[in-house]
């Protein structure tokens, strides 16, 4: 602009594409990184002046910080956001809970836009000078693998992925296990003996949960002398399926429930995230005629208004898995290799039934509970291929 | 007329007859051959890969929902048969097409024809996938309406609004977005008629701001677009992270619209639980689909505005405000597509999202330009994507006869979309002033 005189309004336009330009991309900035760890429903507690702590704590390594008394765990999350009902929002309460036990620990988190968002989000929390990296999602495995190797000195965590090097824990759930107590439930809950799971994406922690729900109604027919049909999942088909392609998009998350109705199921079981939230849009739409089982978290406590469309949840301990890593890793010692949460140790299950307590018979129940056992004991075998090592 | 003053009346006796007959032009014969080769090739299709490997059986399509209004016996046709007469007519065509030539104007019949049978065809083949089952086709049809169908409409009649005037609309994404978000803060805090006018504000603001941009200061309109789709998902996505999250009941619990029969009209089989019992956000649909059309293309208002976008300097000279009939049709255009975006949140989905309207409105965008920036078009084009995108939910559940890869359906809306559009639209032409600033000079 200033290098040529234009005259009028060509000056004036060019101008202002820059200013607006500059405005927009101002404020997607301001969208994707709010204040580094002040929002968050769930993150009231996290007060800005233990993340502006965080950052005024710049370049000292891991281990003085931690000698110091200052304890700072960072948290990379995935697209979801820190209110996503789900993975997310669980891993994130397991941050503040540690905070809770150990008022010394200081926490932070930053929301990745999207899957670029990755490395540029895990080398921040780097040269921020986080004592610790958790990454929340399964799909960041590559990018902590990397930001781990470049920092052999830095210590990080990972949600749903195995140990990818000695200073990545890997922490990792075989939600099978709890799915299958809920395909068993689904199956014998259902009137119209059409059961129905759909993913978010075809990705190892959906599938497995997919898997799992396969497998239990697969189990209740055999000892039941039924025919329940699972739709939108055949374990003996991994390449097939119903998916959103989106863990954000409760649109077609509500186009595929009202589309799995249609073919008459009427227990769904979402396992996608917020997308997930569009099952329970249609089973209100449904006036209550179909049900929904949650995923990962309470869907009760996480989606409280929709309770009484909540059959139960398949839960995945992260929040406790979380905690313990960071509580451990505050006192000094950093734990190395991989937890593995299961039945038998409560990183899976079944939430409780609330509403649907009196719906459920004592009977159902106590079958579940033989089941459970059956699978912790290991005389329920799994065959799911989904399933961590 | 005019030269007719000056010569004298015809009498009665030497009166010209001059009778005017169209010479419809022929397809030359490479064309020809071309067309018909690709028709040979779609019946071939249906015989070979639809007839051949649909399971033995009927293939039955449900056409009326569950528990709904009179019992109507779902429809039966023989599968494999059905495949086979189906993809012999699309052949016979073919050959009629070679050894004589349609015309240009019976090609365009002759083509849908196609189409039909081949989709017909290949329902006929994915309905015998599960015996016994019957394929939901109601279901699928109510699902297009009601889930993906509305803001692609909304929002290709906004961008037909601004673009019949000369500007381009490329932001149609943000403003679904921008309506989406004051649609389910305004709707949980009053109700839904406000959070429907909030949204058509938010709308309308974007709007202004790419009229003032585009008129004003004759920006470049698909960077301006662009930019300003940015824009929204920025202040969405702060919104969101500021306002909605800290207080998601006060703030982003709206209340989903229940559905309305229309007394009478819901009755109708087939059509009646499709059309008439959807909520009163589709029904608002309809009347902007008809309305847009009338003024568009009945009212002076539209007669200006089609001027306008299409020789501004004309319109200009017998004096019509080129840049006030801009900013009034963009802005308004913006409301519109503003109201689809309402549809997302307290339509359909509820509560907002980051990134809730996720490209549809770029695929409205496309609908305003397979539909040959005429509403009627657009809503076809909107419609179709639509189907094929419920058909592509629809299809991996209820099972076909050979399993095919959960991804591969996924594509399915952009293939359907982008051969029918190959198919029947063929050129199209823009308004000739679409995307010209006008300058006075």
């Amino acid at each position: 602009m200033s290098i040529v005189p234009v005259p009028g309004p060509l000056a004036r336009t060019s101008a202002t594409v820059a200013g607006v330009a500059a405005l927009a991309l101002a404020l997607a900035a301001c969208g994707s990184k709010p204040g580094g760890g002040g929002g968050g429903s769930s993150s009231s507690s996290a007060s800005s002046s233990s993340s502006s702590a965080a950052a005024g704590g710049a370049t000292s390594s891991s281990s003085s910080a931690a000698a110091g008394g200052g304890f700072t765990a960072c948290m990379v999350l995935d697209t979801g956001g820190i209110d996503d009902h789900s993975f997310n929002q669980t891993s994130w309460a397991g941050m503040t809970a540690a905070r809770q036990q150990n008022p010394k620990i200081s926490i932070s988190y930053v929301p990745s836009q999207s899957a670029n968002d990755y490395t540029p989000n895990l080398n921040a929390e780097v040269s921020k000078g986080c004592s610790t990296t958790v990454a929340v999602g399964g799909l960041m495995a590559d990018a902590v693998k990397a930001v781990a190797k470049k920092n052999p000195s830095k210590h990080f965590a990972e949600v749903d992925a195995p140990s990818s090097g000695p200073n990545v824990y890997g922490m990792q759930f075989n939600t099978a296990q709890g799915a299958f107590l809920g395909g068993y439930l689904a199956a014998a809950y259902s009137k119209s003996g059409k059961v129905a799971t759909w993913g978010g994406l075809a990705i190892p922690p959906v599938t497995i949960y997919m898997d799992g729900f396969w497998e239990g109604v697969q189990y209740y027919n055999k000892k039941n002398g039924k025919h329940v049909q699972v739709l939108g999942w055949n374990e003996k088909n991994q390449k097939g399926g119903s998916f959103s392609q989106s863990f954000t998009d409760k649109n077609k998350g509500k186009q595929i429930s009202q589309t799995f109705v249609q073919q008459g199921a009427d227990v769904l079981f979402p396992v996608a995230g917020g997308a997930g939230e569009g099952a329970l849009s249609a089973a209100q739409a449904f006036g209550g005629k179909v049900v929904v089982m949650w995923v990962d978290t309470d869907g009760c406590v996480s989606e409280a208004s929709y309770c009484k469309y909540i059959l139960t949840s398949v839960t995945k301990n992260l929040s406790g898995a979380v905690q313990q890593y960071v509580t451990q890793a505050a006192s000094g010692a950093f734990p190395t290799g991989n937890y593995l949460g299961t039945l038998a140790n409560r990183g899976t299950g079944l939430a409780s039934f609330h509403d649907f307590a009196g719906k459920v018979p004592q009977s159902l129940q106590s079958q579940l509970r033989q089941v459970g056992l059956g699978i912790a004991t290991g005389k329920i075998k799994i065959t799911s291929p989904n399933q961590p090592k | 007329m005019s030269t007719a003053t000056g010569t004298r009346p015809p009498a009665a006796g030497d009166e010209l007859v001059v009778h005017h007959q169209a010479a419809e032009p022929l397809l030359s014969t490479r064309r020809r051959l071309a067309g018909a080769a690709g028709l040979v090739v779609a019946g071939l299709v249906c015989i070979l890969v639809f007839g051949l490997d649909a399971n033995p059986g009927d293939a039955s399509f449900q056409v009326a929902l569950a528990g709904f209004g009179p019992k109507i016996p779902n429809v039966q046709l023989p599968g494999r048969p059905a495949c086979f007469v189906l993809g012999a007519l699309v052949i016979v065509l073919a050959l009629l097409h070679a050894a004589r030539g349609f015309s240009r104007r019976s090609m365009r019949w002759v083509i849908a024809t196609a189409i039909a049978c081949f989709a017909v065809s290949f329902l006929c083949w994915a309905a015998t996938g599960t015996p016994g089952n019957p394929f939901t086709l109601l279901g699928l049809l109510q699902t297009t309406i009601a889930a993906s169908s509305v803001p692609l409409v909304l929002g290709a009649l906004g961008g037909i609004m601004c673009e019949r005037s000369g500007v381009i609309n490329v932001a149609i994404e943000g403003q679904l977005l921008v309506g989406a978000f004051m649609g389910a803060m305004v709707a949980t805090m009053a109700n839904n008629v406000a959070g429907t006018l909030a949204a058509a504000a938010a709308g309308g603001v974007l709007g202004a701001l790419l009229a003032v941009f585009a008129v004003k200061y004759a920006v470049n309109q698909v960077v301006l677009g662009v930019v300003l789709n940015v824009l929204a998902l920025g202040l969405t996505n702060f919104g969101y992270n500021a306002l909605l999250q800290q207080n998601s009941s006060g703030l982003n619990n709206p209340a989903v619209l229940n559905p309305i029969k229309v007394p009478g009209l819901s009755q109708i089989p087939i059509l009646g639980p499709v059309l008439f019992d959807q909520n009163w956000l589709v029904y608002l649909t309809y009347a902007l689909i008809v309305a847009v059309h009338v003024w568009l293309f009945r009212t002076r208002w539209g007669l200006r505005t089609r001027a306008v976008g299409e020789h501004p300097r004309a319109a200009d000279t017998v004096g019509i405000n080129v840049a006030r009939m801009r900013y009034r049709n963009v802005i308004i255009g913006g409301m519109i597509a503003g109201i689809g975006g309402a549809y997302l949140t307290i339509g359909y989905a509820g509560a907002f999202s980051g990134n809730i309207s996720s490209g549809k409105g770029f695929i409205a965008l496309a609908a305003v330009i397979f539909g040959r920036w005429s509403p009627l078009g657009a809503v076809g084009a909107a419609l179709l994507f639509a189907f094929a995108d419920g058909l592509q939910i629809l299809l991996p559940i209820a099972g076909t006869p050979t399993n095919i890869p959960s991804a591969f359906w996924s594509m399915l809306p952009y293939v359907a979309t982008v051969f029918a559009v190959a198919g029947l639209v063929g050129k199209v032409q823009a308004p000739a002033a679409d995307g010209e600033p006008y300058v006075k000079s």
